[in-house]
């Protein structure tokens, strides 16, 4: 990664983001997420062609869209695991492709959670969870480990501390990792298909999880497929086809009153 | 090994005749001196004899050259040259203290003063005496045909023809072999070490050998299972050096002593019981050994051979994981420079044999540096970095092999990629690698074999020692190889057992 800074002062981005979020409570409109004419090229093949997109704190959006639209791709990008090819993304106000941003230090307050969970197998459930608040917050084992187990409660999980990641069913795992990346208080978080995975009886856990943390107030971008759960939770739907946002709006208005033919199409594919 | 060839690419024909000439001038003063001084005087009270009386020399020796110089059964230094300087030092009243380093080794001592004496079969040369003083000769040496005990065909060089001859590398009987060969239509096979030619010729890869005289006369009476039917070729003459100009008195007792010996009939005696071919008091070889007996005897310096196997293993081991881990990881690193640094090292260390770093480490760097570099040192060296540039690429695959999904992970939840590389991806990438890695220790240890040929004294090495002195090369071998055996199981054992016991 080009845009590591060590040297930034890492207190002084902690503190223009809770700057920026007393400031959208104090009634200024101050964006989660804000993406300017965002380019994605691999090579001669342009993913995303102009993506524009803003996400207030506190909103859950749905990104729908047919398989290859370049909807990980645009997420990836809000988290700087992909490098935009150009435009810019704002992270509470906070230009992740400027040089001098720190992007370890961006990253802590944006949690991610992916469709293959990506535990480390190398260490428990809880270690798995106590890891960054520990190497990055330095918070003590103790307390760690308690938190590690409080978030493993709200997920429905303490019982599973100590075993390894990898004698977990899939909807464990998924919940375990979701538990991992709110440990760092982060203050929005991106699911990648966070549930195509697993099979369809463990669906319901994590969605749970999800739900209980859309009505908590997190901000949240969410790739997914599935649609009810994306018209029920969300506040606003994306839908993007071939590296564009072809149309968005409320649930009501996507799923109820489709404009665009491609959207119309794609629904009547996947209802 | 190499101390041998160069021993005996050394032998010359003019040094010989200057060697003659020397032993005819010390021996008329020997002459002119003996009827001043006797026979008033007893013998210990010659002038000689008195100039060296009660003072100790430091005699430096060859590790390994029967018969001249070899470790009995019970590990005494033994041979032609220790009876011969000790039976000489009782005689003349001085005493010696003996060192076994080897043949360069005890030159490089004498040079720098470390020793007083080298007496080591080594022959007397016009380049070697531009350098040192020799002693009357004590040996003439020479060089002489075998063939198998039970040949009847061969008796003259004649019957050689269509045959293959076997020689040492860089001998004085590879040389007369070649001259030879055109002459009576042979071919010839040079190998490095005598117990080889012999057992070349006993499995009939080769018909006949022709070796140095005394190593070979020597071999017969051990039972090596050859015979001669020819006579010796008259060749080159041993004798002991000292510093030039120095130590005169010692040469002058040394040449008495020897004069005596040679009168009074014990120095044939003491000859004829390490290269005689009657069955007369023969020192060495009055039964041969069983095999049980021979493990018994070949352990003590087996089990030396081993421990220093395993240490110089074990030593390179941990610098190579070290260079695996480190470099392994420059490999990977966005670092252009390092990454290139990397490159180059594993193509390097992996496009060329590990002897010829042995050499180099060994013999070339000091004369690059100026200073001398001990055999362990060029050991860990030449084993570490070898095997390093495998682990490089075993520790990269094995990173490789780790899900990118796992560095996402760790990266997403605001770890940098050092923490990520730390905590994270390699200890998945380590179980990964584990059995890659045993098996370049296994592999490790049985290059270390290769460092024989620096003279360092693994178990392999060790055993060329024993086969050297007894040629029970057969037995020797067996042991050796079940001792490899052994120990490479029980070393994947307890490494696997590690494994396990690690990611339970
Ligand atoms: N690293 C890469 N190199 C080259 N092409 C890539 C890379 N990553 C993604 N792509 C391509 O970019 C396009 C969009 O990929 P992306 O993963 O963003 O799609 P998606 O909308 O998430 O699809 P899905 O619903 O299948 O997950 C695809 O055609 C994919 O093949
Ligand atoms: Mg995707």
């Amino acid at each position: 990664m080009n845009f590591e800074d060590p040297d930034m002062d890492t207190g002084r981005l902690t503190r223009r983001i809770r700057q920026n979020q007393s400031r959208r409570n104090q009634g200024e409109s101050q964006m989660a997420v804000s993406i300017r004419d965002l380019h994605k090229r691999y090579g001669d093949t342009e993913v995303l062609k102009g993506i524009d997109m803003e996400v207030k704190p506190g909103e859950v959006i749905s990104i729908i869209g047919p398989s290859g639209a370049g909807k990980s791709t645009l997420l990836r990008c809000i988290n700087a695991l992909e490098t935009p090819t150009s435009g810019t993304i704002n992270v509470y106000g906070i230009d992740i492709s400027d040089p001098k941003t720190n992007i370890d230090k961006l990253r802590e307050h944006v949690g991610m959670v992916f469709q293959h969970f990506n535990l480390f197998p190398n260490m428990s459930v809880a270690d798995n969870i106590m890891l960054a608040p520990h190497m990055l917050h330095k918070t003590p084992k103790e307390d760690a480990r308690q938190q590690a187990l409080d978030l493993l409660e709200t997920v429905g999980l303490q019982e599973k501390a100590d075993a390894r990641p990898t004698d977990l069913s899939g909807g464990q795992q998924q919940r375990v990792a979701i538990a991992r990346a709110l440990a760092m208080h982060p203050d929005i978080m991106l699911f990648d298909e966070a549930t195509s995975a697993l099979d369809p009886e463990m669906v319901g856990d994590v969605l749970e999880v999800i739900r209980s943390l859309a009505e908590g107030g997190m901000t949240m971008i969410l790739v997914t497929h599935e649609m009810a759960f994306a018209r029920e939770v969300s506040s606003r739907v994306i839908f993007t086809d071939a590296g564009i946002i072809e149309e968005e709006g409320t649930p009501e208005q996507i799923f109820g009153h489709p404009q665009s033919p491609r959207l119309q199409s794609f629904l009547s594919k996947v209802l | 090994m190499i101390a041998k060839h160069v021993r005996q690419g050394w032998t010359s024909g003019p040094g010989r005749w200057a060697m003659g000439l020397l032993a005819l001038v010390l021996g008329l003063s020997a002459l002119i001196v003996a009827p001043l001084a006797t026979p008033a005087q007893a013998a210990q009270d010659s002038p000689a004899a008195q100039a060296v009386h009660g003072r100790t020399f430091r005699v430096a020796t060859d590790t390994t050259f029967a018969p001249f110089e070899f470790r009995d059964s019970s590990g005494d230094l033994v041979g032609i040259d220790m009876d011969l300087i000790r039976k000489i030092a009782d005689i003349e009243g001085f005493s010696v203290q003996i060192q076994s380093l080897g043949f360069n080794a005890a030159l490089q001592a004498l040079n720098s003063q470390q020793a007083d004496v080298v007496i080591a079969g080594m022959t007397i040369t016009d380049q070697r005496k531009q350098v040192y003083d020799f002693t009357d000769p004590y040996f003439d040496s020479g060089v002489q045909m075998a063939i198998a005990k039970d040949n009847d065909q061969i008796h003259s060089y004649k019957d050689l023809r269509g045959s293959v001859v076997a020689v040492k590398t860089g001998s004085e009987g590879e040389a007369f072999a070649k001259q030879r060969a055109p002459q009576y239509g042979f071919s010839v096979k040079a190998v490095d070490q005598s117990s080889t030619m012999y057992e070349m010729v006993k499995s009939g890869n080769a018909q006949a050998v022709i070796d140095d005289y005394p190593v070979l006369a020597y071999g017969i009476a051990q039972g090596n299972g050859l015979k001669t039917v020819t006579k010796k070729e008259p060749g080159a003459s041993y004798g002991a050096a000292v510093r030039k100009g120095e130590n005169k008195e010692f040469v002058a007792a040394f040449n008495e002593g020897l004069a005596k010996m040679k009168a009074d009939g014990s120095y044939k005696k003491l000859v004829d019981s390490y290269v005689g071919n009657s069955n007369s008091d023969k020192k060495t070889s009055a039964s041969r050994p069983g095999f049980f007996e021979l493990v018994r005897q070949a352990f003590p310096s087996l089990m030396l051979g081993l421990r220093n196997t395993l240490a110089i293993t074990a030593i390179s081991f941990v610098i190579a994981l070290a260079i695996g881990i480190i470099l392994g990881l420059w490999r990977i690193s966005p670092n252009r420079i390092l990454s290139w640094i990397a490159r180059i090292y594993v193509a390097v260390f992996r496009g060329t044999p590990v002897l010829v770093w042995a050499f180099f480490f060994y013999l070339g760097v000091p004369q690059l540096i100026g200073h001398r570099i001990s055999i362990w040192l060029a050991g860990a060296l030449t084993l570490s970095l070898n095997s390093g540039a495998y682990l490089v690429e075993i520790v990269r695959g094995a990173i490789d092999s780790v899900d990118v999904g796992q560095m996402e992970g760790a990266r997403s939840l605001g770890l940098t990629r050092r923490m990520a590389l730390r905590r994270v991806i390699l200890p998945q990438a380590v179980r990964i690698a584990m059995p890659s890695i045993i098996n370049q220790l296994v592999i490790m240890l049985k290059d270390s074999s290769l460092l024989l040929a620096i003279g360092f004294g693994e178990l392999l090495y060790q055993a060329q020692q024993i086969y050297a002195a007894n040629f029970r090369v057969t037995e020797t071998l067996f042991m050796v190889g079940v001792i490899y055996f052994v120990a490479i199981s029980a070393l994947t054992w307890m490494a696997n057992m590690l494994d396990r016991r690690l990611h339970q």
